[in-house]
């Protein structure tokens, strides 16, 4: 398997729509986020912070916060980008390529950011 | 009467033919062929023989199994990509882990841990792992779990103490030979293959002895004819439209100089065994170097279906799917072994998903080539197999050797990870389909001239890739194929490439994992159908399997890509991307959960 470049400023796959049409819909209307999934993000939330118990509360209020800007397949999809991104490797590159995936990564970091600044958790 | 006295007569022969068979010979094909007939089992990595990944088991099915949920899960503690499932014998089930691979047999009554198993390994062998320290799984036979390390050692341990029996050292590391491969138990011999096409090693397989780990024969994927256990009059291939002798030095002639010693043709698939023809079947990789234009000729065999007497290793026919590779597309995929109509007729069928986007379907008995067809619509580098000589026709815009290195070749479809990696098909006996997950992605492509040095990536290319341009957007598909006419008979889009081996069952379902982390399960007669969806702690590339145990029936999957701690982490890639040596370390953040990879088992409440 090949080493990855980064990509090469083509600009014509721009209608990606499938994978690409994130943006922010009101949660309410969409399918809920179950509850494994809320408790799941809180548990990574509260080790990445120590595991104290107030995060339980804090990382409970960025899931909250989250789930009210981003539909749950939304999320779902945004979160699995994000990750494959920042993982090295031939395999992740149609993750990491493509300026729309890129675009939309950033979009769920940047909401991620805002989500734990407003809830006060640090990590 | 007359019946009750031929079974008695049949009764009293087949008992002195088992008393005059040599005990070791007979018992090792009967221990694992017995195993994996009864369905309760899971006892090799691909439920049988033939690579099917089907089961008879029926107690989920199309009706009840949207209410299929969590049993138990088991963390393996390792973070990194899970690849492979767990095996199940009787009471026990044995999982695995990449790098540093762990073992683990676990009482399927309470969950626990009965014994577990590390090697030590030396952490040098990750950076010559070219595509993530991933281990496809144990294999088993005779009260022995074999695993095969990445560096290398292939290991039996006692399946009762996780105590090491014997332990064998099948390549060199130094070399940037690794191993990600399962082995494969056929009679009383485990055959095991190597990884490191990126590395220049030189292909081969070898078979050793399951009790004492002796090697009983290797043979090479490129070379003289005599390491490579090919007979210049007896080995068979097609050409020319019917099968023809390769002749003396079939490979060296296909190489310019000594290139074939570092040429590649690695051997990390899924191989199969057909115990009436007494002949394996498995896949060779990509040539070494990724440049086309340093390695003038066909390339013989990499790229390459090959089918061994599994005693002797002699090679009753070879077929070379993609001469003189220019894309990187491993012929590497499962070998899938089924009996079915093929243009009408009945056929001993070999059906395998290549990288290089065509399904083809052979003969088994003799390599005969009946059916090359494109499984997604989207691959453009060649436009068709010609069925007389079995050579690709292939694209002068999309070959990157007409173009050139130091070009940059655009929109060739699939990318070099192919329309479908290692993830392994399954083959439903009773739809007669092949359940085939997909990627549908394309690239650029552009190769540079690199010099060989040992244990270094011996790549030369770079690529960026992207979903297939004009099509549903997403990155994937799963398809029902039928390889009786080389035709998709359906087809389901995915958001993300499929990279989880399918399981197909007697209940009338196909269940597969995806990157997002869902366990599918899908209507095998309508695949459009989503049946089942659960979200599991990480995305999955592992293989879904499935056994039986004190009456109920379960399936388990392993999830675990790595890069769980995504969550607030930069995307930083520096360095990482550059070469291949970064490849195996995934960013690791300190801050990464303790889940790591997850088994997930599922059983109807």
């Amino acid at each position: 398997m090949p080493a990855t470049s980064a990509w090469r400023k083509t600009r014509r796959l721009l209608a990606l729509a499938f994978v690409l049409t994130p943006l922010p819909v009101p949660a309410a209307a969409q399918a809920p986020y179950p509850t494994a999934d809320r408790v799941e993000y809180v548990l990574e939330c509260m080790r990445n912070n120590g595991g104290r118990y107030d995060y339980l509360y804090k990382c409970s209020c960025a899931i909250d916060a989250i789930a009210q800007q981003l539909s749950y397949d939304d999320y779902v999809d945004a979160a699995a980008v994000a990750r494959y991104q920042g993982m090295a490797g031939e395999r992740m590159g149609a993750f990491r390529d493509p300026p729309p995936l890129q675009a939309r990564a950033a979009r769920y970091r940047a909401l991620q950011t805002d989500a734990k600044k407003t809830c006060d958790v640090p990590r | 009467m007359k019946q009750f006295q031929r079974s008695q007569q049949f009764k009293i022969w087949s008992l002195a033919f088992a008393a005059l068979a040599a005990p070791a010979l007979a018992l090792a094909n009967a221990d694992v062929a017995k195993l994996t007939q009864n369905a309760k089992n899971w006892a090799m990595q691909a439920g049988n023989f033939a690579n099917q990944r089907y089961s008879t088991l029926k107690q989920i099915n199309r009706d009840n199994v949207k209410d299929l949920k969590v049993a138990w899960t088991f963390s393996t503690g390792v973070l990194r990509g899970h690849e492979g499932g767990p095996l199940v014998i009787g009471e026990t089930l044995y999982i695995h882990s990449p790098f540093p691979n762990k073992v683990f047999a676990i009482d399927l009554g309470t969950q626990k841990i009965l014994w577990k198993y590390e090697p030590k390994q030396d952490p040098t062998v990750i950076p010559v792992m070219c595509c993530d320290t991933v281990n496809r799984g144990l294999a088993y036979a005779e009260g022995k779990i074999f695993l095969q390390q990445a560096d290398t050692h292939l290991v039996a341990l006692d399946a009762k103490t996780g105590k090491e029996i014997w332990k064998v050292k099948n390549g060199d590391p130094k070399k940037g030979e690794t191993n990600t491969n399962t082995p494969h138990v056929f009679k009383d011999k485990v055959i095991t293959g190597i990884s490191g096409g990126e590395f220049g090693v030189r292909g081969f397989v070898a078979a050793y002895d399951i009790h004492t780990g002796k090697q009983l024969w290797k043979a090479f994927s490129t070379g003289p004819d005599n390491e490579m256990l090919v007979d210049a009059a007896k080995t068979m291939t097609w050409s020319d439209g019917k099968l023809t002798p390769v002749g003396a030095n079939s490979s060296l002639k296909t190489w310019q100089g000594d290139q074939w010693k570092i040429g590649g043709g690695t051997t990390w698939g899924w191989y199969s065994y057909d115990p009436e023809l007494n002949l394996m079947y498995y896949g060779s990789g990509n040539p070494s170097t990724w440049n086309p234009a340093q390695r003038p000729g066909d390339n013989k065999w990499s790229m390459t279906i090959f089918a061994r007497d599994v005693d002797s290793g002699m090679a009753k026919w070879v077929y070379q799917m993609t001469p003189h590779d220019e894309w990187d597309y491993d012929g590497v995929n499962e070998m899938v072994l089924a009996n079915i109509k093929v243009q009408g007729k009945d056929t001993k069928a070999l059906v395998h998903f290549d990288r290089n986007g065509f399904g083809y379907t052979l003969d088994r008995t003799n390599g005969a080539l009946l059916v090359a067809e494109k499984y997604d619509p989207k691959v453009n580098w060649a436009t068709h197999v010609d069925m007389k000589s079995g050579r690709p026709q292939v694209v002068a815009r999309y070959s990157t050797r007409t173009q050139g290195p130091d070009v940059n070749t655009k929109g060739i479809c699939p990318a070099a990870l192919g329309t479908k990696d290692q993830q392994p098909s399954s083959f439903d006996p009773q739809t007669g389909l092949f359940y085939v997950p997909t990627n549908h992605v394309c690239m650029d492509y552009e190769p540079f001239k690199v010099e060989y040095t040992a244990g270094q990536p011996f790549v030369g290319a770079t690529l960026s890739m992207y979903p297939a341009p004009g099509s549903h957007g997403g990155m994937g598909n799963f398809i029902a194929w039928d390889a009786g006419t080389g035709k998709i008979v359906q087809s389901k889009a995915e958001k993300f490439s499929v990279w989880s081996g399918v399981l197909t069952t007697a209940g009338g379902i196909a269940c597969y994992g995806t990157l997002e982390g869902y366990l599918k399960c899908v209507d095998a007669k309508d695949i459009n159908k989503e049946l089942f969806k659960f979200k599991t702690p990480s995305g999955i590339i592992g293989n879904v399997n499935t056994w039986e145990y004190k009456g109920k029936q379960y399936v388990g999957v392993l999830s675990g890509i790595g890069g769980w701690a995504g969550i607030g982490m930069a995307a930083g890639l520096e360095g990482d991307t550059e070469g291949l040596g970064a490849v195996g370390g995934y960013k690791e953040l300190k801050n990464y959960t303790e889940l790591g990879g997850v088994l997930t088992v599922f059983a109807l409440p």
